[in-house]
């Protein structure tokens, strides 16, 4: 029986590392283990075993069965494995290119107006929206625009014909005419009419010049304007954040300087001025970036502001000409060609 | 506006300050500053007379030569020197630089070797000074000037020409002496007048009534007041040498001494003359008037003009002779025989002009003043030096009287303003005193002066006539800010204080519509707003495309407000593909204008497309887009704006489809309850028509934009079951017609009812649509739902759930037309 047993043993270790297939290892597994296998008629042969062998024979059977399971177990695993290869398929390889789309990418004038109302908002500014048809009441009249001031021109201002009628755009005056607001001040208005001081916000948007298009000049553009209205804003104060912007955007050695000018809402009025040495495609020490000032008495009084009481600051720049700036992009047209090589650029 | 410094210098001492220096000054005065041109010689040192005294054939070269030439003793004496130059003949005085001297481009000069040749300096040519564009040879000096003699000395002084934007609120500094005394309080010099020596008194009773009998003013509104003066006897020529050089550097073309003058007295003052032959006036006689509708005038242009009734003009007897303030007619001016003057210097009302101006599209240097206000109370001043100057260099006597029609303008304005008020606005100190010399180098004077109980001044200012612009005491604050030096304007952290409030819902929107679909793999565009009719046409109907015409378009294919985003990003497309970028998926937010209630409203919208041809191949494909795909980015927008687009009718797009195909394309949504959606198959034939390759899928969602309202308030939380749910299977014939949703929504309202309270039916989806040809005779549709149930508190049990699903079959079959396919 002892021998048997070892021929048994033997026999399996010789067939199993050969079973590549279920069927064939079904076939192995009755052949050994199954009800008619050799180990189940030796094991039947254990009654004829005298009584004082049972106990060792007996252990020599158990370590025959156990031996058979782990050949079992590992033919087993071997077959799964084969399968579940065959399932996968052969390695990847790793180098080809994932035929899913790429993430898509922002466009740059979104990531520089993000970027600019994230900086605002860290001092306080939220981002307000306003219509861009307006009518001359908040887009020139309540900024201390003379009636008869150029820049009201149909020559450099788009109007609408006097017919059009525009359901969410209020008018203050039934007779004023409706346009494309030429900057985004307007918005100045409607949010002081709207609401009360004091107010901090910052109001990016689409503006129309009657222009001819080309490189640096477009009929529509974009601009981003800041207004603060509080007691006791100073000049000072003014200056605090445009050093704050331009600090935050292009790092802390960016200096500004303003320069006096004139704007009809504002007094005193400056240009803001960026030093750009680090800027790419800039080769002058000094680029004018926007226009600002201390918000004139006379748009706070149109407005139901006493100006003895408040006071406040505005500041305007283009976003084309930041993000120009910022990247060193040469044409303001190919912000709105959308050539995807432009467009993937930026992220 | 050009203004030449040597001009400037002869009302304020610029001597030793640099181009350099004025042009900042100039700059931080408010004054942008364009250009900063010099004509003539710049100052050199170590450049000097030479006298050629030999010239040798170089040893080693050509075309040069070895010159000896003396630069006077005080220079070294004579210097041997290698020239290059054809004309390099012993004889001629030329300049040499000498070693030491820097010529323009930086070009030092230094003793040197030549081809083994020694020299010891340059001889120079008139382009290697700068006082040429080019040159023959060295510059001959002619008049033998002095050996050693710096050549500045020598050389006509060159000039420095700034060019500068005046802003439009300092009409006063459209003039030499406005720049001038702006310059004059930056650098704290005094301001010079010119000297004028003509007064009204001089003038013998010399009347010339057969010159000018008469000076009418029929329009004092529009002309408050007028002077005439009548000069005999002058004689037309060229004016003087110093005014043809101040005049050519600001860019004007010297005419004759009395066109010349006039423009001097313009530039210098700012004000506007005009000067007439007197015999050519009919009549005798000027009268200021209004135009009669549709009267001619032929202008110095030599066009011809016709006028209309509110406009002014200046006339004779019979005809309009000028434009008030802007042109005079091509016959009436003064020619080479003219002897006998008419002066003109008169206000005009800046309102008149600028819309005279704007109505012919006709404007001038003079009436540029006038448009931007001249100053009525240096009038005379100026006339009297226009008198002054005709006298001087034309000749002549002034035949009075002077005509002069109008009321005198009074004029007093005074600014009451602390030194406290203006520190208080500029948030740092500027000392009072500083504040009032500021104040007073411009001219304002301080003519009452009050201390409070502290000793603190409070000041009131007169304000000159010239400076209409300060009124107020917030407008000295600018004028000692910017003599202060707004580049001093010291800096500072921001102060900010929170205010509560959230970023607009349109913000919101946009920004979260933007992010998801470029998680999604689409590429932002911005296009313009403005679009061609003929583009539009595929989107709206004639009738919404005539109410989005501007009414002055500058070009024909930015016509028109845009009603929808899609056909801009079809062009985007287009382009791309035209140019062989592989690029698909496009997206842009922003405004459109969309017809609601029978008027236009504001829109803001997003929209995507999504082009089947890629522009490039790839080693696997992936499943293309359909109308579901653009179905599911519309509703991601919608849902941006609290809209659940899934939950609304939607509709196949009804004819005409417009830029849709139809039966390939839905809406849902309506314009006129405040938002719309459309999205599907872009129409083929418009795809072909726009030469765009392959089918593309778009979507587009707006909504009027009062409407946005992102951010609803924050949700609480809904419990949710943890038992396991339970699910049934059923499909349903239908007619073909019938749509998933009305299926889904009968199924779902049978379903809820045969459940009642025992539990819950938590979900009716449809998981398979089919629709084989031919199928069955009537019924040719099979939808599939899988029907969710679940019980708050218990696992359902096979038998509740077999009751309740053998009830809806029952009750479908006896409450709709739908077979339960088996």
């Amino acid at each position: 029986m002892q021998d048997q047993l070892s021929a048994l043993l033997a026999k399996a270790a010789a067939e199993f590392p050969a079973i590549a297939t279920r069927p064939d290892f079904e076939a192995a597994k009755a052949r050994f283990v199954g009800p008619n296998g050799e180990l189940t008629a030796l094991m039947k042969q254990m009654g004829s075993v005298p009584k004082e062998q049972k106990p060792v024979v007996g252990k020599l059977v158990n370590e025959a069965k156990a031996a058979l399971q782990a050949h079992l177990d590992a033919a087993l695993a071997r077959i799964e494995s084969a399968e579940l290869s065959a399932k996968l398929g052969p390695p990847v390889d790793p180098t080809l290119p994932s035929p899913d789309r790429a993430l898509g990418t922002h466009h740059p004038l979104t990531l520089v107006r993000e970027e600019m109302t994230r900086i605002l908002r860290k001092v306080g500014f939220t981002v307000v929206e306003g219509p861009e048809v307006e009518t001359e009441y908040y887009c020139f009249d309540a900024l201390n625009t003379p009636a008869d001031h150029p820049a009201r021109d149909a020559q450099d201002t788009f109007y609408l014909p006097e017919s059009a009628r525009f359901g969410n755009v209020s008018k203050k005056n039934p007779s004023e005419k409706y346009l494309l607001r030429t900057h985004t001040s307007s918005v100045q208005i409607r949010t002081m009419l709207k609401g009360e001081p004091p107010i901090r916000i910052v109001s990016p948007g689409r503006v129309y010049r009657r222009d001819t298009t080309d490189a640096t000049h477009s009929a529509n553009f974009h601009q981003l304007e800041c207004l603060y209205v509080d007691k006791n804003v100073t000049v000072r104060d003014l200056k605090a954040l445009l050093d704050y912007i331009f600090a935050s955007l292009l790092g802390k050695d960016t200096k500004t300087r303003f320069r006096p000018h004139y704007f009809g809402y504002t007094e005193p009025s400056f240009e803001v001025d960026l030093s750009a040495t680090h800027l790419p495609k800039v080769n002058k020490p000094w680029i004018e970036i926007g226009g600002c000032g201390m918000v004139d008495p006379i748009v706070f009084k149109d407005v139901g502001y006493d100006p003895e009481v408040w006071s406040g600051y505005a500041f305007g720049m283009g976003l084309e000409r930041l993000a120009m700036l910022l990247y060193g992009i040469d044409d303001i047209r190919y912000f709105y060609q959308n050539d995807a090589r432009f467009l993937r650029q930026f992220a | 506006m050009k203004v030449s410094l040597s001009w400037l210098q002869s009302y304020v001492d610029l001597t030793g300050v640099s181009a350099n220096d004025i042009s900042r000054a100039i700059t931080f005065l408010g004054f942008e500053v364009e250009q900063v041109i010099r004509t003539g010689a710049p100052k050199f040192n170590n450049v000097v007379v030479g006298h050629i005294l030999t010239r040798d054939k170089h040893p080693n070269a050509d075309k040069l030569s070895v010159c000896t030439a003396d630069v006077g003793s005080a220079n070294g004496g004579v210097r041997t020197i290698v020239c290059g130059a054809p004309n390099c003949d012993v004889g001629n005085r030329v300049p040499v630089a000498l070693p030491g001297a820097i010529l323009p481009g930086d070009f030092v000069i230094k003793e040197a070797k030549i081809r083994g040749q020694a020299s010891s300096g340059m001889l120079c040519s008139a382009k290697e000074l700068t006082i040429a564009e080019d040159s023959q040879g060295l510059l001959l000096l002619t008049d033998t000037p002095e050996v050693g003699t710096p050549i500045n000395d020598v050389l006509p002084a060159g000039d420095t020409v700034f060019d500068i934007e005046i802003t439009p609120n300092r009409p006063d500094a459209l003039s030499h002496l406005g720049v001038a005394r702006e310059l004059a309080a930056w650098f704290k010099k005094d301001l010079t007048y010119p000297t004028v020596s003509f007064t009204p008194a001089a003038i013998s009773a010399n009347p010339r009534a057969d010159l000018l009998k008469s000076v009418r003013v029929e329009a004092s509104t529009d002309c408050p007041l007028y002077t005439a003066t009548v000069v005999t006897g002058v004689k037309v020529g060229p004016s003087p040498d110093w005014m043809q050089a101040r005049l050519t550097a600001v860019g004007l073309r010297p005419i004759n001494n009395v066109v010349d003058i006039g423009n001097y007295v313009m530039l210098e003052y700012g004000q506007p003359v005009h000067t007439f032959d007197a015999k050519k006036l009919a009549g005798a006689e000027i009268i200021v008037r209004h135009a009669v509708e549709g009267e001619k005038i032929t202008t110095l242009d030599k066009k011809e003009r016709v006028l209309s009734a509110n406009m002014l003009v200046i006339a004779d007897a019979q005809n309009p002779v000028v434009i008030a303030g802007i042109m005079g007619a091509e016959n009436s001016g003064v020619s080479a025989d003219t002897t006998d003057l008419v002066l003109e210097v008169a206000y005009f009302k800046r309102q008149s002009i600028r819309s005279t101006v704007k109505r012919l599209g006709l404007s001038s240097d003079s009436s540029y003043r006038y448009e931007r206000g001249t100053d009525v109370h240096s009038l005379d001043e100026a006339a009297h030096r226009f008198i002054d100057l005709i006298l001087a260099h034309a000749g002549g006597t002034v035949a009075g009287p002077i005509h002069r029609v109008g009321a005198d303008i009074p004029w007093q304005r005074e600014i009451t303003v602390t030194p406290a008020y203006i520190n208080e606005r500029l948030g740092f100190e500027i000392p009072a005193a500083d504040q009032r010399a500021a104040l007073e180098s411009l001219e304002l004077a301080v003519v009452r002066e009050k201390n409070s109980a502290s000793g603190a001044p409070e000041w009131t200012f007169s304000v000159p006539s010239w400076r209409d612009d300060l009124d107020r005491p917030i407008d000295l604050v600018e004028e000692v800010v910017r003599l202060y030096g707004a580049e001093k304007i010291p800096s500072s952290v921001v102060s900010a204080p929170g205010l509560v409030g959230n970023d607009d819902p349109i913000v919101l929107f946009n920004r979260a519509v933007t992010s998801a679909l470029v998680g999604q793999g689409f590429n932002e565009c911005v296009n313009y707003t403005l679009r061609p009719a003929k583009e539009l046409a595929a989107w709206a109907t004639p009738a919404a495309i005539a109410d989005l015409a501007l009414s002055n378009p500058f070009v024909e294919d930015q016509s028109h407000l845009r009603n929808n985003l899609v056909s801009g990003l079809l062009e985007s497309l287009k382009l791309n593909q035209s140019r062989g970028v592989a690029a698909s998926h496009f997206f842009e937010t922003g405004r459109v204008f969309i017809e609601r209630n029978g008027s236009l409203s504001e829109c803001v919208a997003a929209a995507f497309i999504i082009a089947e041809d890629t522009g490039e191949r790839s080693w696997r494909t992936r499943e293309a887009a359909d109308f579901y795909t653009a179905k599911r980015h519309t509703a991601t927008i919608a849902s941006f704006a609290g809209i659940e687009l899934e939950r609304q009718p939607t509709s196949l797009v009804a004819a005409p489809a417009l830029g849709w195909q139809e039966g390939h394309a839905a809406t849902a949504g309506n314009i006129q309850h405040g938002w719309t959606s459309t999205f599907g198959l872009v129409s083929l034939a418009h795809l072909k028509a726009l030469g765009i390759t392959g089918k593309v899928y778009a979507g587009l969602f707006a909504i009027v934009s009062e409407k946005v309202t992102a951010y609803a308030d924050r949700r609480s939380y809904k419990p949710f079951g943890l038992q396991p749910a339970a699910l049934r299977d059923l499909a349903l014939i239908v007619p073909e017609a019938t749509s998933s949703s009305e299926v889904q929504k009968a199924l779902a309202k049978v379903a809820r009812a045969a459940v009642g309270n025992t539990f819950a039916l938590e979900a009716v989806n449809v998981f398979d649509v089919y629709q084989g040809a031919g199928w069955l005779t009537n019924y040719n549709k099979s939808l599939a739902f899988s029907l969710v149930f679940r019980a708050p508190d218990r696992t359902l049990t096979d038998d509740e759930v077999n009751a309740v699903f053998t009830k809806i079959q029952d009750e479908l079959i006896k409450t709709t037309s739908y077979q339960i396919r088996k």
